[in-house]
């Protein structure tokens, strides 16, 4: 149970504090309202790189980081298609210090043409890094666009092309940063050891004079429905073949979420998921094989993905994939089995629920859903799941239409 | 409407008293460290064995023996064992590193008997099977070639090799040929010298009550004693002559750079010193190294400098990835960056940032049960108490710049520093 209250300022800043007394520390996450979904086509890469020159500091505060090094907190960020997260976490006595500055650079920041220049460099060695340099690295640059060809989806959060990274112009991003970097625009969320009076006071303290703006209107291309089977065969010196296989799953707040969650628990939930145990343990078809959705605010994607052992050809591997998700449209799960991917939900949310800066994290998220109660709800969610579900589920989403797959080629 | 925040004044953080640990031992002597704290109901259980890589007489035996505990024992196969911690909702992991192995799982109180049964069926009960032996090994090749396809894994694995030596444990480097000889025998023989109870410790830290030991004890408190002896290992560590070698990749756009020898570890007086100084060449954002080479040149995504302790010795290292054309570069500023310490003072201001962020991170080292638990082992496998962190953080208050220096010229002689390339550069 997390408990938490939650109030708006003037300016539209939604605040959610969750209080914790067993810890010294309090983490403290701001989540702005945008990702790379926002992004324009011919510019996309801008969320990521204006989280990175949002370290750059203002002319108030010129060096970011070293005032939170002083105050003993540790901090980051991160960007994905959905939104742009911050967070601290530092000893309570030093709150004040991390407010400061995340209202400081909502307020205003200092973009020179020397720092975005940098960070181009770096974000450029990042991309090489994630996506160029690993074997697989670039399986999502291939499979977004597969799968997506309308919707923002199609391109990752670091950018569709390095080029954009490379010809990002300053007003551009500083023009980014105006639209989307407004209080209304932004959930700060608490936890740790702050009481939500404080959090209050201080919340108008620091984020009360800043100015109310024009909340942006999100309005994106929705993604038509796949009609026909797509297939991408992709040659590449990597060391074994690779299978890669997503279908399209609905919006986070779809109500079969949670079903489609339980699905890719039934089959690779630990190692006793069905895949493991049959496909990788049995068959030895694989080396390894995993199941995932990618819980996108937007209509998301559920995502096989496989190293195949030595000698073994894409049909089979395949034919033996669709035999398991065949199972699960034909037949209803056994009861231990529901049993056993229910109380294992149960124990990772607990644990989850032991770190405040996880809880500041999902406060916030719940937050922007415009869901928040259901942060203590969700056990009840999972375990309220029927077998009927399973199947229903099963046969709304696997279907050949409904499917993309690649085909990842070894040519060693 | 203009506004002009200031600062608030900040606190430094303090380590006041360290939270209690209740030590005891089972029946059979097996120490138990409890760590009684936390919000939720569960708890977290470490077992732990000196049984890590410096005990491998043969290349992959601690690692594949602690991999197998999971594979089938006595009593369940693989598949039963595996369905049963699901249905508990227990999580854990097997772990090697260079000096210890063993396990750690975390569950609900609710469960913590059936899960200390399942646990003392792995790692006392486990058989081994030939079949699950194959097939993992046919796995772990696949995992291994695809490993061997990144410029870090190639660097890091050929700096072991360079510092602490090819025959040494601690930096034999693996072929694919090591998979295919490990027998069911072998990792039997290797389980009962060094998976026993004068071997091992235990540490539980999350809720619990006056059962949890009596529960321990149940399972673990009447095994006894192995017969036969962990051998006597060669430790013997010498470097390689060459201090710079280059792994050749084809075709990568980034190389990877891992510049570092061998060192004191905690168990020396200067250690406490020496992270000091290592969080001022490359340990947190703020740093020298992340300074100059991300925030200043763009040569890198990141950068970082770690010293580590093992049990015969430690290591400092400097890793990083770069493009191809900026290697030379970077290696350089790097050298600037050491030499720079040696020969000029740190600056008040850059020394109060160090001390206040290492006074916050130590905070986070012991924030709630599980973290405590992981800090605590950290010194506990060294023979050391908790005094080491109360040193720590008198060190940190009080270090002078002339020590600094002083470290810096000890400590980081740049002919001493082997430079490790791996990539196409």
């Amino acid at each position: 149970m997390i408990d938490f209250a939650k109030f708006k300022l003037e300016n539209g800043l939604r605040v959610i504090v969750n209080e914790d007394n067993s810890t010294p520390m309090v983490a403290l996450n701001i989540l702005y309202d945008v990702g790379s979904r926002d992004e324009d086509p011919r510019t996309t890469g801008m969320a990521h790189i204006l989280e990175h020159l949002m370290f750059s500091g203002t002319d108030n505060l010129p060096e970011f980081d070293k005032h939170l090094q002083l105050a003993g907190a540790e901090n980051n960020a991160f960007t994905n298609n959905d939104i742009t997260s911050y967070y601290i976490t530092l000893p309570s006595d030093n709150i004040e210090t991390g407010l400061c500055l995340e209202s400081d650079r909502m307020n205003d920041i200092d973009l020179s043409q020397r720092n975005l220049d940098i960070q181009k460099s770096v974000v450029t060695e990042e991309f090489n890094q994630r996506y160029l340099n690993q074997p697989y690295g670039d399986v999502m640059l291939l499979l977004r666009p597969l799968a997506y060809k309308v919707h923002p989806y199609r391109w990752p959060a670091i950018g569709m092309d390095i080029s954009h990274i490379r010809y990002a112009e300053r007003s551009v991003v500083k023009d980014f940063y105006n639209s989307y970097y407004t209080p209304d625009n932004a959930i700060l969320s608490l936890s740790g050891r702050i009481s939500a009076g404080k959090a209050y006071k201080l919340a108008n303290k620091w984020f009360s004079h800043i100015q109310k703006q024009k909340k942006y209107k999100r309005s994106l291309p929705a993604e038509p429905v796949q009609c026909e089977e797509r297939k991408l065969v992709h040659r590449k010196d990597v060391p074994s073949d690779a299978m890669y296989k997503a279908w399209h799953i609905g919006s986070r707040i779809s109500p079969d979420f949670y079903t489609l969650d339980l699905i890719t628990d039934i089959l690779s939930g630990g190692e006793s998921g069905r895949l493991y145990t049959k496909l990788v343990k049995g068959k030895k078809l694989f080396s390894d094989l995993n199941a995932y959705i990618t819980s996108d605010i937007d209509p998301g994607l559920l995502i096989f993905q496989g190293k195949l052992m030595k000698g073994v050809d894409f049909e089979a591997a395949e034919e033996a994939l669709s035999r398991i998700i065949d199972d699960l449209k034909e037949k209803y799960v056994q009861a231990p089995e529901m049993e056993k991917v229910k109380n294992k939900f149960e124990s990772s949310n607990i644990f989850s629920r032991t770190s405040i800066l996880n809880k500041a994290h999902e406060l916030a998220y719940f937050e922007l859903l415009g869901i928040p109660e259901q942060i203590n709800n969700e056990i009840n969610l999972y375990r309220n799941i029927t077998r009927n579900m399973i199947m229903e589920s099963a046969q709304k989403y696997f279907h050949h239409g409904n499917c993309n797959t690649i085909y990842y080629k070894s040519t060693r | 409407m203009y506004y002009k925040p200031a600062i608030p004044v900040l606190k430094q953080a303090d380590l006041k008293t360290l939270p209690k640990v209740l030590s005891e031992h089972l029946s059979n002597n097996i120490p138990v460290n409890l760590i009684k704290s936390g919000t939720e109901d569960i708890v977290r259980i470490e077992f732990y064995f000196r049984a890590g890589n410096l005990a491998e007489d043969i290349p992959l035996i601690a690692s594949t023996t602690n991999m197998m505990l999971s594979e089938g024992t006595e009593n369940y196969t693989s598949t039963q064992l595996n369905r049963k911690l699901d249905f508990y909702g227990v999580f854990y992991n097997l772990f090697v590193e260079k000096d210890l192995a063993g396990i750690v799982l975390y569950c609900m109180n609710k469960y913590l008997e059936k899960t200390l049964e399942l646990a003392y069926e792995l790692l006392f009960r486990p058989t081994f099977p030939l079949s699950e032996l194959k097939s993992l090994m046919k796995k772990r090749l696949n995992w291994f070639l695809i490993n061997r396809d990144k410029v870090q894994n190639l660097a890091i694995d050929q700096f072991f090799q360079s510092v602490f030596g090819k025959d040494h444990p601690y930096g034999r480097q693996i072929v694919s040929d090591d998979f295919r000889t490990l027998t069911p025998e072998t990792l039997k023989n290797f389980h009962s010298r060094y998976y026993s109870v004068d071997n091992m410790a235990v540490i539980v830290s999350g809720r619990m009550n006056d059962n949890t030991l009596h529960h321990l004890d149940k399972y673990f408190g009447r095994i006894r004693p192995s017969k036969t002896r962990p051998a006597v290992t060669s430790s013997f560590i010498r470097g390689d002559e060459k201090k710079c070698v280059h792994v050749n990749k084809e075709g990568t756009v980034q190389t990877a750079i891992r510049i570092g020898s061998s060192t004191i570890n905690k168990r020396h007086p200067d250690y406490t010193g020496l992270k000091i100084l290592d969080m001022i060449i490359g340990g947190y954002f703020g740093s020298r190294l992340m300074k100059n080479l991300r925030e200043e040149k763009g040569y890198t995504y990141g950068i970082r400098s770690l010293v580590t302790s093992l049990d015969l010795t430690g290591y400092k290292i400097i890793s990083t990835e770069v493009g191809n054309k900026n290697i030379r570069k970077a290696i350089d500023e790097i050298y600037k960056e050491l030499t720079h310490l040696q020969e000029y003072s740190v600056g008040r201001e850059e020394l109060t940032i160090v001390r206040n962020y290492m006074m916050g991170e130590i905070l986070r080292m012991f924030d709630g049960p599980f973290a405590t638990a992981e800090t605590y082992r950290s010194i506990w496998q060294f023979g050391l108490d908790e005094s080491y962190f109360h040193r720590l953080a008198d060190k940190i208050k009080t270090i002078t710049p002339d020590e600094i220096t002083d470290l810096a010229k000890t400590y980081y002689i740049i002919e001493d520093l082997y430079e490790i390339t791996a990539g196409a550069g």
